[in-house]
């Protein structure tokens, strides 16, 4: 092979692997953000009408409903492209970093017993940065915006104190849903128009 | 000006298939071994070759997943196979480069 030849298959390669970029990860944004918004509201109904300890293990239901839900997109995505891109890989590994710092953030501050004071605004902000970012990343716009206005709104938690705090769960569960199911039916409304 | 030439060519990379999966393993996290027998257009067996080459040298990592028919190979660059591919893509370019200049004396133009 001639250097010219040579040069020519870098090219055309990187091309070729460009060309079969297909957007992947249309369903992981609505895996999470349906269970921990209907959590959310289930937790505030409990608390409504019982408001006992038991209440408090309907938080498990976020990652024993989001974790196998996330697995089976995942490889159904990777059956259909049969590669994982480094974009992909980065806002997947960011993704998993925030579902653990919210768990060990919300078990810290349960912990210390500042639990119904901070924790909505930080599960709020987190979902609104990792919303961000992710949308920076993909180039996806709508992403980008509602991951503003989802950090931006994830103060308002904090304004609701003593004996008003359950309405926090209303609150981050609005948040949750700008942060990740109106963006996620966005971008799977995208990811289906630009399907190769 | 000799010295320089022979040094670039990496003999591992001076492959068509070779250079190829190097290339397209280069701008992605991992592939599976069909989706490089199809963007490299080649054969199950040449391409198995080929990897296992690429694999003793340190420039792949190959991982096997499941049992007999239904078992999955998926191939991801390593750091070094990164830094060769980088090291012998400069090589060619700067190559490419001092032959242009010398080609445009033989035939006069600027």
């Amino acid at each position: 092979m001639t250097t010219t030849e040579e040069l020519d298959i870098i090219t055309r390669m990187r091309g070729e692997v460009m060309k079969r970029k297909d957007l992947t990860g249309e369903n992981l944004f609505l895996a999470w953000g349906y269970p921990t918004a209907i959590v959310l509201l289930l937790e505030f109904a409990a608390l409504m009408i019982w408001n006992e300890d038991w209440c408090d293990w309907l938080w498990a239901g976020i990652p024993l409903i989001g974790t196998p839900l996330m697995i089976y997109f995942l490889n159904e995505d990777y059956e259909r492209t049969r590669r994982r891109t480094l974009d992909e890989n980065v806002i997947l590994m960011m993704w998993i970093f925030i579902g653990f710092a919210s768990c060990v953030g919300g078990a810290a501050m349960g912990f210390v017993g500042v639990f119904q004071y901070c924790f909505f605004a930080y599960l709020g902000l987190l979902c609104g940065l990792g919303c961000f970012m992710t949308g920076i990343i993909l180039h996806f716009r709508p992403k980008t915006i509602c991951g503003i206005i989802a950090s931006l709104l994830s103060a308002v938690p904090l304004f609701f104190q003593g004996d008003l705090w359950p309405l926090q769960l209303l609150i981050t569960a609005a948040i949750v849903t700008i942060a990740l199911i109106i963006p996620g039916h966005l971008f799977r409304q995208y990811v289906k128009l630009h399907r190769l | 000006m000799n010295h320089f030439k022979f040094q670039v060519i990496n003999p591992l990379l001076h492959s068509e298939l070779r250079l190829k999966i190097m290339v397209g393993l280069d701008s992605l996290q991992s592939a599976d071994f069909m989706y490089l027998c199809q963007i490299t257009d080649s054969t199950r067996g040449n391409l198995s070759t080929q990897i296992t080459t690429l694999k003793e040298a340190g420039y792949l990592d190959v991982s096997k997943t499941g049992i007999g028919r239904f078992s999955r190979t998926t191939c991801s660059i390593t750091n070094k196979g990164r830094e060769a591919l980088r090291a012998y893509e400069d090589g060619l370019r700067r190559l490419f480069n001092e032959r242009v200049p010398d080609m445009k004396d033989k035939t006069g133009t600027e």
